[in-house]
């Protein structure tokens, strides 16, 4: 035990030596600091191990090819010809395969047949890291109804293209694992032509929010302390500044909950594996998760989330789609403020809020 | 390799024979959940371990 008396005897020796009080310029970071959040070359290695199971990575695809139409259906929305388009991490190419579904249009007429939007598109290029899950569906028929390329790059945060290149940009599902999403973001705004849409689909803030959750309780419980087993995420609200940052226009952002019902933990866990969507994060705990802590998630899960008559349990995914248009000197602009004549209240006839 | 169940699925099947017990255990924990400390459930889980082995 130190008593207060020695600590304090010993204090000014140990404080005021003649280099500790000396301070010089040592050297600068070079560039633009970035933290790594997660890593790459995991991620790489999960997704490609993920595409070399055929089956099993195709039939877990049903979430990706899910959100890949929802963001298609966005493009209806755009009365204009897309003659160049780059999908940014374009996994299995969910995206080509959503263009090239007719009929997508679910606000037309009952009845009326609507041309797939890849007449829409003259060259689609597909960019991923992995090159397994980029060319796992390259014989399939839809292939041959969209003029497809495919490109393999080393990584996704430095894009190989010149600027003003683009039609429209697409991203469905992948930039979640991007660590500098606003260099990424300006490199898009940069490759884009003028007054033209980068539309992206990325998980967000509470996706799985249930999983985290128990795992949490679980190593705990059984091992007093806690890992990141799940990867963090973007939040909505960030969403809108990052893309204004990049110097993207008419922003629209939007979020949409997608539940899944699962089996069991295990089957939720085993499908993230096999759709590469599992922990990337840096300095993550290597090896898998002991059978302890998963059969105590199991319990904390299923007491926690599952509905008395449920047969299953539901895992939220939530969706984050994101609209950002390049600037142009022709786009409509937003107004001053102040400048409007007529009062929303009287339009949207709308009252207080108290006065129901 | 058609008939090969991965450990992972009989892993699943031995747990969804301990409902009871994993019931047991997941009350314990979520009753509680603001201040769980580690085996704060030792005796529910092992009641759940136990089930699960001898599946």
């Amino acid at each position: 035990m130190i008593t207060l008396h020695t600590f304090r005897a010993s204090l000014p020796r140990r404080c005021f030596t003649a280099s500790a009080s000396i301070r010089t310029y040592a050297s600068q970071t070079p560039g633009n600091p970035m933290l790594e959040v997660f890593n790459r070359k995991a991620k790489h290695l999960q997704k490609d191990r993920a595409a070399r199971n055929v089956e099993e990575s195709r039939k877990v695809d049903y979430l990706k090819d899910e959100v890949a139409l929802r963001l298609c259906e966005r493009l209806l929305d755009i009365k204009r010809d897309f003659p160049n388009v780059l999908d940014l991490g374009a996994n299995s190419c969910n995206i080509a395969r959503a263009l090239t579904t007719p009929n997508l249009d679910m606000a037309a007429p009952e009845g009326t047949l609507t041309p797939p939007l890849a007449e829409r598109i003259s060259k689609l290029t597909c960019v991923d890291t992995s090159r397994a899950l980029l060319h796992r569906d390259k014989d399939l028929p839809f292939n041959q109804e969209i003029n497809i390329h495919r490109e393999v790059i080393p990584d996704l945060e430095s894009l190989p293209y010149q600027p003003n290149t683009f039609d429209a940009v697409l991203s469905s599902l992948s930039i979640h694992w991007i660590n500098d999403l606003p260099a990424l973001l300006n490199q898009v705004n940069t490759m884009l032509k003028p007054d033209c849409p980068f539309i992206a689909a990325m998980f967000g803030g509470d996706t799985l929010f249930e999983l985290r959750g128990s795992l949490q309780l679980a190593d705990l419980e059984r091992r007093g302390g806690v890992s990141p087993h799940v990867s963090p995420l973007a939040d909505v609200r960030d969403v809108g500044s990052l893309l204004n940052r990049a110097g993207f226009k008419m922003l629209t952002v939007d979020v949409e909950d997608i539940v899944v019902e699962f089996p069991d933990t295990f089957a939720l866990m085993q499908d993230l594996q096999s759709m590469g969507e599992n922990n990337a994060i840096m300095h993550r705990e290597a090896g898998p998760l002991s059978r302890d802590v998963l059969l105590a998630n199991e319990a904390i899960y299923r007491t926690m989330h599952k509905d008395e008559d449920a047969p299953g349990i539901p895992a939220t995914f939530r969706m984050i789609y994101m609209i950002g248009w390049k600037d142009d000197k022709n786009q409509p602009q937003p107004l001053e403020r102040g400048s409007g004549e007529l009062n929303l209240k009287d339009l949207l006839g709308g009252g207080d809020f108290h006065k129901s | 390799m058609p008939t090969k169940t991965r450990p992972v699925e009989k892993f699943a099947k031995a747990t969804a024979q301990c409902s009871v017990e994993a019931a047991a255990y997941g009350k314990c924990v979520v009753a509680d959940y603001n201040a769980v400390h580690k085996d704060m459930c030792a005796k529910e889980f092992m009641r759940l371990k136990d089930c699960f082995l001898v599946r």
